[in-house]
């Protein structure tokens, strides 16, 4: 075990450092020149010079690489270009409102996804199953904007149930994020309980279910207690896996309600060419998603005894 | 009875090739064929689009096509001597070009939303088309040649997923058009032939973007399967004969790997078109000319004004379209899956 998490540990470290690399050579060779956006229209060649010294854009790349690693390593990511303001300000700002989006939209997801999924594999092959399988592929073929116009519509303008727009701090931001997190969970369960489904009927044709039922243990007991907790490995496995998306997922959610999350923060800084930003975002989001990653594979672990590391 | 007979009478034995049992298992569901007929009709609409927009381009100029002309310009009246007001009007029978109303210009919904198709067949095939060359050759490589070159893939693909997704791309799409990428792609001119006259820089950023981020999945699947039949006994005789490793590679093992290939173009075919949207709406998709996206994006505003034909010509397509490749495509992963061979 200890031996298996030091190698995973070690193996994430080019991984990081991959990523990081990636991010500055985009931004580096691909981009505009953001210390010419800075400086508004036309601005002469020589407050440009000027301002790139200023901002280390003109510093080697190996040089600018090092400090970046530095950066990730110790939290501190520097000053916003755009805002005057600490990046770990910006972040900490927007956290909040981020999770308040994604923590219940996630849970209530999770949670309406696996029962639907047990219901189905219990009902299998009759007219519910086929009906849910057909609604869940026509849910997730239709685009999440034509759900958020929709919902900002009905919802919003027509009914008023809430507002289209915004957000609140503190008890009052429950009005302004039940939409986007209503829309989250419809776009989520339909992919969601078609994973679960095929996992459930897989161990529902395996042999010890057969030896289950053949012992005359009801049907009721053979899926909620055999096949479920069989089922249980690999739907932790996914819902961990997703957790660094609670960060990051809740982007166009953000967006389109005007939430002022991370998500939002973020599209802001990209269109800023603020790239401070957007480098401790795209780290923190990465360091999340491997952090989740190698937990995912200890929970398997755990949960599987046939797993050896 | 003398029917009953005849069919209970023993078959002669039947061999099919494996790609005549998977059409033959695939046949089986009327769901799924009815669906790739609507495919085909999409498919038609699109090359129609294409053709359409192609006779009306002389060298290069854009302006004067039909779907971006008002109703008005184009001298065509409510009533005699009433020219069609170039404002959203709701759909009539009046013109064949207002079935499906007018947008907010007085141009025809009808014609847009028809031209939409060829963008979303654009997007979607040379999207899919891209991510699905990388991820295939670098998992051939990775799975045939193991070794060091396994690693490098894997610690390619490893890296490109830890990124977040959405931010990958979006991130990517304001790079493109901002920096040196958009100014070489609007010089480009190969044999003559400028790619930027038919391929708008929107569209191309949208196919980039699509391509050089979703071909993990697809990279990771070929590399385990060509794992397993790079051992297989055909692949070492075709190595004893002296084959070269390109040829063993792509006429032996490739076509044993190909079924996750054509699910998984299917898979990203759907990513890239619903991503046309998303891009659209934020800004960095397709602007010159119209697409599903783009009249999503405009309904924004619309609908407020109680305006809903466009979104819902144009909302209605893109579910279409996306739902008969999705159910074709999970058709055709249950008729490629040797496993339920039956």
């Amino acid at each position: 075990m200890i031996p298996f998490l030091i190698r995973r540990l070690l193996y994430a470290v080019p991984v990081v450092l991959g990523v990081a690399a990636i991010t500055l050579a985009l931004f580096t060779f691909a981009g505009g020149d953001p210390a010419a956006k800075r400086l508004g229209k036309n601005p002469s060649p020589e407050a440009v010079e000027r301002m790139r010294k200023e901002m280390h854009l003109d510093d080697p790349f190996a040089v600018q690489y090092v400090e970046f690693v530095r950066q990730i390593g110790s939290f501190d990511y520097g000053d916003s270009w755009e805002r005057k303001a600490p990046v770990r300000r910006i972040f900490l700002d927007g956290i909040g409102p981020t999770l308040s989006v994604s923590v219940p939209a996630f849970l209530l997801g999770a949670l309406i996804a696996v029962a639907l999924a047990l219901m189905v594999a219990w009902y299998r092959g009759s007219l519910f199953d086929r009906t849910m399988t057909v609604a869940a592929i026509a849910g997730i073929s239709v685009s999440s904007l034509i759900y958020v116009l929709i919902g900002q519509w009905l919802f919003a303008d027509q009914l008023r149930l809430f507002p289209i727009w915004g957000y609140e701090y503190g008890w009052r931001s429950i009005y302004f994020v039940a939409l986007p997190v209503l829309i989250w969970i419809v776009l989520s369960v339909g992919t969601d309980l078609r994973y679960f489904r095929t996992v459930a009927l897989e161990e529902i044709g395996r042999d010890y279910v057969r030896t289950a039922r053949s012992k005359g243990l009801p049907e009721r007991k053979v899926l909620f207690k055999h096949v479920l907790r069989n089922c249980s490995i690999p739907i932790i496995t996914r819902l961990t896996i997703v957790v660094p998306f609670l960060i990051t997922g809740s982007f166009l959610m953000e967006i389109f309600f005007g939430i002022p999350g991370l998500g939002s923060q973020l599209y802001a800084a990209i269109r800023e060419s603020d790239f401070p930003v957007v480098k401790a975002f795209t780290m923190i989001g990465t360091l999340l998603y491997v952090a989740f990653n190698i937990l995912a594979d200890v929970l398997y672990a755990l949960f599987d005894p046939r797993v050896r590391f | 009875m003398s029917s009953t007979t005849l069919e209970q009478a023993p078959r002669p034995f039947v061999v099919r090739s494996p790609r005549q049992e998977a059409w033959r298992r695939f046949r089986q569901s009327r769901l799924a064929m009815a669906f790739l007929g609507l495919f085909g009709v999409f498919l038609l609409m699109a090359i129609t689009a294409q053709v359409l927009e192609l006779t009306q381009i002389h060298d290069g100029d854009r302006r004067g096509l039909l779907y971006d002309t008002s109703l008005a310009k184009q001298g065509i009246e409510v009533a005699p001597g009433v020219p069609w007001p170039e404002e959203a009007t709701p759909p009539s029978t009046t013109h064949w070009q207002a079935w499906l109303g007018t947008d907010s210009h007085g141009k025809s919904v009808l014609l847009r939303v028809f031209h939409g198709t060829k963008i979303a067949f654009v997007v979607g095939t040379f999207g899919a088309l891209l991510s699905v060359l990388i991820g295939m050759t670098l998992g051939l490589m990775a799975g045939y040649f193991g070794r060091w070159v396994d690693e490098a893939v894997v610690y390619v693909y490893t890296t490109v997923a830890s990124i977040p997704y959405l931010l990958l791309i979006l991130a990517l799409a304001f790079l493109i058009r901002q920096g040196g990428i958009a100014k070489a792609y609007a010089e480009l001119t190969i044999l003559g032939f400028q790619p930027e006259a038919y391929m708008s820089l929107g569209l191309f950023t949208i196919v980039l973007v699509i391509g050089l981020t979703s071909w993990v999945t697809l990279c990771r699947l070929v590399r385990a399967e060509v794992k397993k039949v790079r051992e297989l006994d055909y692949v070492q005789a075709a190595r004893a004969l002296g084959f070269g490793d390109v040829r063993i590679m792509f006429k032996h093992v490739l076509p044993n790997v190909f079924h996750l290939v054509i699910i998984n173009f299917s898979l990203t075919f759907v990513t890239a078109i619903k991503s046309e949207v998303i891009l659209t709406f934020l800004g960095v998709g397709v602007d010159k000319e119209p697409s599903w996206g783009q009249m999503i994006s405009a309904a924004k505003s619309e609908l407020m004004k109680g305006i809903w034909w466009p979104i819902l010509a144009s909302g209605s397509m893109l579910f279409l379209l996306t739902l008969a490749v999705n159910y074709v495509g999970d058709a055709l992963r249950d008729a490629l899956d040797p496993k339920l061979k039956r």
